[in-house]
């Protein structure tokens, strides 16, 4: 192939390195207005009265919207689709509101510093509530009256396969794995853009999000608009990670232009954006498994409460997505699943890269790692005795695996991590002194590629030629700052052998793109990279038959090469020359549509090795080495890949050690900062070490799976088993700070003596 | 109160308050959007300008700290759309992704091989500490600093 498999910059890279790309928060349009929100200052009860006086007298302030002057049609913040079962519990602004965060009015005025000086001043009466900030305390019973329906939702119950007789030698496992809530810290906060065309009657809405159709069911449902009526428009994304994915700012700015009939700009700045808009849910959870003592896994069994926070959003959705991941990577008989999800007085949980992924095999790594020390077993060993092997079913959905790499990326990683040679390596180690632990760990993990056969999943296509011999593209894209757009045309250009600078390629405009769901569920490049690969493949017969009728020749004697059509006789044609002919002489377009439907999901998996030093004095861990092997089919983009890998292991490895958002029982308060948010930074990390295997065989573009979830999922898990193989621990409560090493330590020091 | 310095060499005199932040002055009062916001309270580093060749948080400098002093910006960076080198190493070396760090990545670069030509990795990620890149693992960005302080001194990169 010439270039899928090369590494390509991102396709805006110019103008984000000079500074003249626009993100939505740089828009400036004649006449806007700038939002700033105000948000409850308790976390339960309800507004009794919004005095705005002080507020109006601020100069420059034109409006205030608040919960009793502004719809209170309930919606659900996570919908993409007109049909879509959802709970409807959001609302532009709350009149019960349920979280100190919680959105109660906004105050619209000419300059951005005139309308937050006014929100502060905004007095807002309340009648308070009971409050819970833990699952423990809504279980209770504190808070029944959080919603009409009360606080627990979508509890489920589910088995797959067949439980087989166990003989009494079977070894029984049981961890208990806690997850804190964590923020996306996406380096562009949540903005957004609106305005109203009152003569045209046109609401048009700028942001960077993951659907552009999925925001346009919500708003033109919100306001009784046509859903002509709404242009959403996709705006460059500064990161998402699943914070995107979720309609939070574009309601309230909807609504304020819809008032004013000015535009309207919401920035969130950083404390809005940890705390209100959506994070990923606690999660407290007991796995089981049951292991033969040859290392046959019988059965596994999760039981999942997610603190789904203050409104239920995806949660019932994302409570079965858990079940989902059971059968992705390991080969079983029998799982079995309860889940269910609580209402808190917390901020709302979300969309969170993996989707469930990583929160499921964090903890059935670390509880396999568990049962590899009960068997006496490597546990690289363990792993190797249950991996899906090439051909065997998802039970969860009765789907081929397809061609899944598991084994291999275990067996390379073994060989390219040195796991014997370190293993004995840490043992000399840790035997030659006593202040430093090291250990080393093999996390695995299974994903998506898109949503079949869950949901429909489906993209649609359109490609031209135009007379220079480019190709435009209209495909419903979401480039999230990962490449996305850079790998479709990479896609195009490796089909129709044309340079890439030739093909344009549109993101999500619902005024001019086709109807897609969005950019999630790791669908892009499986699905409707999967559209473009057959769309090209059209476009390419179709410039053959047009360049035939046109020379008089059997398009079967043609073909294309280095962006040019050829003949057999050496001579060669344009593909803009072939475009004009039709043109003046068919008077038609160079043109072609193609939909597609997806029908498979093969495993997409990984293999991450860890390696890492425990300072037990201090609590401190020191990542040494640390290998991602991928089983990715393809990888288009290679460098993009690798990239994306690399950066998953820093937010993995900062799930792992350091990275929590905690309400304070007391009032209420979430963190807020970034500096008590702790991500990595260059001196903490290190170069990650990649390896894909690409084997192809898929139904994706040139045999390409996932990868943007996939390389998140097992990066926790890896981390945090290297730490409890150092310190011969079962630390599963996340993250491993410094202070719980040293806990554990004093704990261990106490027992001693 | 009126505060005379200069942007990206061009004089500038506005009248402002005082604690004005410098991030406002770019991107308000002059339109120079390259410079984000990411905290706004020097945690990040997306705010990233030189000032008086040194990188500092625009987010954290007032308009009274700016008198007499010269602002550097990332659209003071690139010559007529030209790239500098260290901005085509980004480029090229895909130490690119959502592009949110990316300005002030550059300019803590800049600051970083205007003072030290030759850095080490170590130096470079010290230099970089204060800038915060949630997609990538920083290995592009270390490279393609690597890259540009070989080509500014002349020589060709070696890894």
């Amino acid at each position: 192939m010439k270039i899928v498999g090369s590494s390509r910059p991102i396709h805006d890279a110019k103008a984000k390195v000079t500074g003249s790309v626009r993100y939505a928060g740089d828009f400036d349009l004649p006449g806007m207005l700038y939002a700033a929100v105000i948000f409850s200052q308790i976390p339960h009860g309800y507004v009794t009265k919004v005095n705005v006086d002080r507020a109006m007298e601020v100069g420059g302030v034109v409006e205030i919207l608040h919960c009793f002057n502004t719809t209170d049609r309930p919606y659900n913040r996570f919908r993409t689709m007109k049909g879509q079962k959802t709970l409807e519990q959001d609302r532009i602004f709350q009149r019960h509101v349920r979280y100190v965060g919680d959105r109660v009015g906004c105050v619209l005025a000419e300059t951005p510093q005139a309308a937050r000086e006014a929100a502060a001043l905004v007095e807002v009466t309340y009648d308070p509530l009971p409050f819970a900030t833990t699952v423990s305390e809504v279980l209770e019973g504190k808070i029944d009256c959080i919603h009409p329906e009360g606080a627990v939702f979508g509890a489920v119950e589910l088995a797959f396969g067949k439980e087989p007789e166990m003989r009494p030698d079977t070894v029984e496992t049981v961890t208990e794995t806690f997850l804190p809530r964590l923020t996306h810290m996406t380096m562009e906060t949540h903005c957004c853009v609106a305005s109203w065309d009152r003569a045209m009657e046109q609401l048009t809405v700028w942001s960077p999000n993951q659907s552009v159709y999925g925001i346009r069911t919500v708003l033109a449902e919100l306001f009784d608009l046509p859903y002509e009526k709404v242009r959403v428009v996709k705006t460059t994304m500064g990161g998402s990670f699943g914070a995107k994915q979720e309609w939070v700012l574009e309601p309230v700015t909807a609504a304020a232009a819809l008032r004013t009939g000015r535009p309207v700009k919401l920035v969130y700045n950083r404390a809005e954006c940890m705390v209100s808009t959506i994070s990923r849910g606690p999660i407290h959870a007991k796995f089981v498994t049951k292991i033969t003592p040859q290392g046959k896994i019988q059965s596994m069994g999760a039981d999942v409460i997610l603190d789904s926070g203050a409104y239920v959003g995806n949660a019932c959705d994302y409570i079965q997505a858990l079940a989902s991941k059971f059968f992705r990577c390991y080969s079983y008989p029998f799982a079995h699943y309860t889940g269910r999800a609580v209402c808190t007085n917390t901020p709302m949980s979300g969309a969170y890269r993996g989707w469930s992924a990583p929160e499921m095999y964090t903890m059935m790594e670390h509880n396999l790692n568990m049962a590899a020390r009960r068997l006496h077993m490597d546990p690289l060993e363990l792993r190797l005795r249950n991996v899906a092997l090439p051909g065997e079913v998802d039970r969860k959905t009765g789907l081929s695996l397809g061609e899944i790499r598991i084994r291999e990326c275990l067996l390379l990683g073994r060989e390219k991590f040195f796991w014997e040679k370190r293993k004995k390596e840490n043992r000399a180690f840790n035997a030659g002194q006593t202040r430093f632990r090291r250990g080393i760990a093999v996390g695995c993990a299974g994903h998506v590629n898109g949503y079949y056969p869950r949901f429909p999943d489906y993209a649609g296509v359109s490609m031209r030629v135009n007379e220079s011999g480019g190709i435009q593209v209209l495909a419903t894209l979401h480039d999230h700052g990962c490449g996305t757009v850079t790998a479709m045309k990479m896609i195009v250009s490796e089909v129709l052998d044309l340079p890439l600078e030739k093909i344009q390629i549109s993101e999500g405009d619902t005024a001019v793109t086709p109807h897609d769901v969005g950019c999630f569920a790791s669908r892009s490049t499986y699905v409707i990279g999967r559209a473009l690969f057959d769309c090209s493949e059209k476009l390419r017969d179709e410039l053959l038959e047009a360049c035939g009728r046109w020379k008089n020749t059997d398009s079967s004697e043609l073909w294309v090469k280095d962006g040019e059509i050829r003949f057999s006789d050496g001579r060669a044609v344009s593909y803009g020359d072939v475009a004009v002919w039709m043109l003046r002489e068919e008077q038609k377009e160079l043109w072609v549509n193609h939909q597609s439907q997806s029908q498979s999901n093969p495993g997409v998996t990984g293999a991450h090795f860890a390696w890492v030093e425990v300072d037990t004095c201090t609590g401190m861990v020191k990542l040494l080495d640390y290998l991602a092997v991928h089983d990715i089919g393809q990888a288009i983009n290679r460098e993009m890949c690798v990239a994306q890998i690399q950066g998953a292991v820093a937010m993995g490895s900062g799930a792992a050690l350091s990275e929590h958002m905690d309400t304070n029982p007391k009032n209420g308060k979430t963190t807020a900062t970034m500096k008590d948010y702790h991500v990595r930074n260059t001196p903490d990390f290190l170069n990650v070490r990649v390896e894909l295997i690409e084997d192809g065989g898929t139904q994706g573009p040139f045999g390409a799976k996932s990868i943007g979830e996939a390389c998140y999922v097992p990066v926790a898990a890896a981390v945090a088993g290297a730490v409890n193989d150092a310190l011969d621990s079962d630390l599963s409560s996340f993250p491993l700070t410094p202070d719980a090493i040293v806990d554990l330590m004093i704990k261990r020091e106490q027992h001693e003596v | 109160m009126k505060f005379e310095f200069t942007v990206n060499g061009k004089n500038v005199s506005l009248e402002v308050p005082p604690d004005r932040r410098l991030l406002d002055i770019l991107r308000e009062d002059l339109g120079l959007t390259g410079t984000k916001e990411g905290c706004g309270e020097g945690e990040c580093g997306a705010c990233t300008v030189l000032l008086d060749r040194r990188a500092v948080h625009s987010c954290l400098t007032v308009a009274a700290q700016l008198p007499g002093r010269a602002v550097v910006t990332i659209e003071g960076l690139s010559d007529c759309g030209e790239m500098s080198d260290l901005q085509r190493a980004f480029v090229e070396e895909t130490a690119i992704q959502c592009g949110y760090c990316t300005t002030g990545m550059v300019m803590s670069a800049r600051a970083l091989l205007y003072e030290n030509p030759n850095p080490t990795e170590e130096e470079i990620r010290i230099a970089l500490a204060g800038n915060i890149c949630r997609c990538s693992g920083y290995t592009q960005i270390i490279r393609a600093v690597k890259r540009a302080a070989a080509e500014e001194r002349g020589e060709a990169e070696r890894d």
